[in-house]
C-alpha cells in the first residue's frame, strides 16, 4: 500500500501549500477518511458510446469505483467511487458566448484531474471559465463525500461533504459541509457550513445561510471523523443495494422501460417504480415504490423513495425525495433532502423550485403550493412561511429583500428567469422534450452505451495503482 | 517643519489616561473623562482619545481608543456576526445598513451598555502595539509623518532606549502642519 499512501501524502502536502492563506490543514481528514484498503478491492468502469469523444488517460492514480465518460486525463491522484461524466464538455467547432465574446472552441474539451483526491464526488457539466474553456481542470483539490463539482474548475481547495460548487472557478478555497456555491469565481476564501450562495456580479445576489446547531442535526462533519448525521447515514444505509449492482456482470434491464428512456445499469431500481418515456435514470441513482412520469430525471447520487412525479421533474445530482408527490415541472435542486412521512406527505405543487441543499423534513402534511420557490430548512407550516416566496413574488423584487435567513440584492425577475432558464436547459438536454425523432438528448444518446472494467495492481510495489493506460478510438 | 521633532510636539506620558492591566471597560472611560477634565485647553486645543493599558512594571502592553470602547459595546452574537460577514459575499453597503437597521430594533446595541461595560476586562479589547507604532523621540517630524500615514495610525508610542516616555497625537502633529503651511503663506 506504499504507493498509495506516498501519493495521499503528496496530495495532503500540495493541497496545503495551496490553503496555507487561509490557515486549514487537511491532513486530519484526509488521514481517517482514505480508504486505502478498499481502494485495492474496487473495478474502475468506463463507458463508450457513439456520442462521446473518447480519450481516457490514467496514469500514476487509485480510480477504485469510479466511473468516467468522456474525454479525461487522470493523473497522480485518488478518486474512489466517484463519477467524472464527461457528457457535457464542449465540442471542436462550437462557440463559447461569455457577455460580449463569441469565443470559438478549438478543440473537445476534456477533464484533467491532477493531484487531487475525489471521494464519492460527481463531476459534471463543462468550464464555464472564459479563460479554460478546453481544459476542466481539477488541481490539487480534495474533495469529501456526495460532493459535486459542477462546470467548475478547481486549483487549490478543499470541499466539504455534500458541497456543491456550481459553474465557478475556484481558487485556493474552502468550501464547507452542505454548502452550495455559485458565483462565477472565487478565490482565498473559506465558506462556513451550510451555505448557500448564489451570485450573478452585476444581476443578483442570494445568500442563505443555516444555523450551525440545525444543520448539525442533519449533517456533521469535523477534522478526524467521518461524516455524521441522518443525511449521510440514509446514504450510506443503502450502499450495500449499490455492490450488489456493481458487483454483477450483466443486468437485464426492466422490460418495462420505454424505448425512450435510459436506465444506467448502474442504477438501483426496486420494485413497483414506474419509468415512463424520455426519462433519464443516472448511475448511482436509487429509485424504490415510486412513479417518474414523461421526461422526469434522477441524477446521480439521487434517491427517489415511494413518491410520484409528475413528469419533467428534475431532481439533480443528490437530490433525494421520500414520502412526497410533485407536480409537473417541479425542481429538486442539487443534494436536497425532501423526507415527507407515510403518514406525513409531502406535496409540491407544479412548476415550484425547491432551491439546491434544501431540507424539507416534516411530520406533519404539508403542501408547497404551485410555482413556488423554496430555500433553506422547512420542518412544519411555520417554517415554510420564511423559507418560500410565489415565484411572481420573488420576481417582484427590485433592489433588495431578507426574510428568515435569507437575503437577497438586485433583480427576482433576473434571478426567477435565470432559474426557469437552466431548468429548462437541463430538461432539453436530458432529452424530456424527445419527440421520437428530434430533441435528443442524455436519456436518448445514453442508451447505446457499453461498459469496461479496469483494476489495480493486487500486489507488490505498486499494489492499489492502476497502470497508465491511454484508451483512444 | 525643518527643525521639529518628535519631542517637541508628543504628550508626556503622565499627561496621558492610563489603567493597569486587568481593569475593566467602564475603569478606562472614567479614566479617560478625568484627564479630559484636567486638560490644558489653552495650550493644546485636542483632547485625549485614548487610554493606555499598563502592565504590573508600569509597561504600556497595548492601547484603547474610542473606536474599540464602541466596538467592545457592539453585541457579538451568531446574528451580528453574520451580518458584518455578508460584505464576503460581494453585497453592497446599503444591505448590510438596512440589516443592521432591522437587527437593531429587534436587538438594541446599547441595552444593558453599564452591566457590560463592568464585565468588560481592557485587555480583551484593547490595540497591542505594532513595531511600526513606536518612534524614538528625537526622530525628526517628518519622517514621524511618513510613520503616522503609511501605517495609518491616530498616534505613535514615543520611545527613549526602551523606555515609553510619550505619545505622538496626528492631532498635534495636523496643528503643527496647518500653522505651517498658515506661516507660510503670511511669508508669501
Amino acid at each position: 500500500m506504499q504507493a498509495l499512501e506516498k501519493l495521499r501524502d503528496r496530495i495532503i502536502q500540495r493541497v496545503n501549500i495551496n490553503l496555507r492563506e487561509l490557515g486549514f490543514d487537511v491532513t486530519p481528514y484526509m488521514h481517517e477518511l482514505t480508504p486505502i484498503k478498499q481502494m485495492v478491492k474496487f473495478y474502475a468502469f468506463y463507458g463508450i458510446t457513439p456520442h462521446h469523444p473518447l480519450n481516457f488517460q490514467f496514469t500514476h492514480s487509485n480510480l477504485a469505483g469510479s466511473y468516467f465518460l468522456g474525454r479525461c486525463r487522470v493523473t497522480n491522484s485518488l478518486l474512489y467511487k466517484s463519477d467524472i461524466r464527461g457528457d457535457e464538455l464542449k465540442k471542436e467547432g462550437s462557440v463559447f458566448q461569455f457577455q460580449q465574446f463569441e469565443i470559438p472552441i478549438n478543440r473537445d474539451e476534456h477533464i484533467d484531474i491532477e493531484d487531487s483526491f475525489l471521494i464519492k464526488t460527481l463531476v459534471h457539466n463543462y468550464s464555464h471559465d472564459p479563460e479554460t474553456l478546453e481544459k476542466f481542470f481539477i488541481k490539487d483539490t480534495i474533495s469529501m463525500h456526495y460532493a459535486n463539482i459542477h462546470g467548475s474548475p478547481s486549483d487549490g481547495c478543499f470541499l466539504g461533504p455534500f458541497s456543491t460548487v456550481d459553474l465557478t472557478t475556484m481558487h485556493d478555497c474552502v468550501v464547507g459541509t452542505f454548502s452550495y456555491i455559485q458565483a462565477g469565481e472565487i478565490s482565498h476564501i473559506k465558506v462556513d457550513p451550510g451555505t448557500v450562495w448564489i451570485r450573478s456580479s452585476d444581476k443578483f445576489n442570494f445568500l442563505y445561510r443555516y444555523e450551525k446547531n440545525h444543520l448539525d442535526n442533519y449533517i456533521n462533519f469535523t477534522a478526524g471523523n467521518r461524516p455524521k448525521g441522518p443525511l449521510f447515514d440514509f446514504v450510506e444505509d443503502r450502499k450495500k443495494d449499490f455492490e450488489q449492482i456493481f458487483a454483477m456482470v450483466n443486468i437485464d434491464p426492466p422490460r418495462s422501460v420505454p424505448g425512450s428512456a435510459s436506465l444506467d445499469r448502474y442504477a438501483v431500481i426496486k420494485p413497483h417504480t414506474n419509468i415512463s418515456e424520455n426519462v433519464l435514470v443516472a448511475q448511482r441513482a436509487y429509485l424504490q415504490n415510486s412513479w417518474l412520469g414523461k421526461g422526469a430525471n434522477a441524477q446521480e447520487n439521487c434517491y427517489i423513495i415511494n413518491s410520484r412525479l409528475e413528469g419533467f421533474d428534475i431532481t439533480a445530482h443528490g437530490g433525494k425525495i421520500i414520502e412526497a408527490d410533485l407536480g409537473k415541472k417541479v425542481f429538486v435542486g442539487f443534494n436536497s433532502f425532501l423526507r415527507g412521512r407515510p403518514d406525513a406527505r409531502l406535496t409540491v405543487g407544479k412548476e415550484s423550485i425547491i432551491m439546491p441543499h434544501t431540507i424539507i423534513d416534516i411530520s406533519d402534511p404539508l403542501t408547497i403550493p404551485p410555482n413556488h420557490i423554496v430555500w433553506g430548512l422547512v420542518r412544519n407550516k411555520h417554517d415554510l412561511e420564511t423559507s418560500s416566496m410565489p415565484l411572481s413574488d420573488f420576481s417582484a423584487i427590485e433592489k433588495k429583500f431578507s426574510l428568515g435567513n435569507m437575503i437577497f440584492e438586485g433583480s427576482g425577475a433576473s434571478f426567477v428567469s435565470a432559474l426557469q432558464h437552466r431548468i429548462e436547459h437541463i430538461l432539453e438536454a436530458n432529452g424530456a422534450f424527445f419527440n421520437g425523432a428530434e430533441n435528443k438528448g442524455h436519456a436518448q444518446k445514453n442508451q447505446s452505451i457499453s461498459f469496461n472494467t479496469i483494476q489495480p495492481y493486487p500486489m507488490g510495489k505498486l499494489k492499489g495503482l492502476y497502470p497508465s493506460i491511454i484508451i483512444q478510438p | 517643519m525643518n527643525n521639529f521633532i518628535v519631542k517637541d510636539l508628543m504628550v508626556p506620558l503622565s499627561e496621558y489616561a492610563t489603567v493597569q492591566e486587568g481593569s475593566t471597560l467602564f475603569e478606562a472611560v472614567l479614566a479617560l473623562e478625568k484627564i479630559q477634565e484636567e486638560f490644558d485647553r489653552e495650550h493644546a486645543p485636542y483632547q485625549h482619545r485614548a487610554v493606555l493599558i499598563l502592565n504590573r512594571n508600569k509597561k504600556v502592553i497595548g492601547k484603547l481608543s474610542q473606536l474599540g470602547v464602541l466596538r467592545a459595546i457592539l453585541p457579538q452574537n451568531e446574528r451580528n456576526q453574520q451580518i458584518e460577514d455578508i460584505s464576503r459575499f460581494g453585497f453592497s453597503a446599503g444591505l448590510t445598513n438596512s440589516l443592521r437597521e432591522k437587527n437593531r430594533l429587534e436587538e438594541g446595541i446599547l441595552n444593558d451598555i453599564y452591566k457590560k461595560a463592568v464585565l468588560m476586562k481592557v485587555e480583551d479589547y484593547m490595540q497591542t502595539l505594532s513595531e511600526g507604532e513606536y518612534v524614538d523621540e528625537n526622530t525628526s517630524l517628518d519622517t514621524a509623518i511618513y510613520q503616522l500615514v503609511t501605517g495609518t495610525h491616530l498616534s505613535l508610542i514615543v520611545t527613549r532606549r526602551d523606555e515609553i516616555i510619550g505619545l505622538l497625537r496626528m492631532s498635534d502633529v495636523f496643528a503643527a502642519v496647518f500653522h505651517a503651511m498658515k506661516s507660510g503663506e503670511l511669508t508669501e
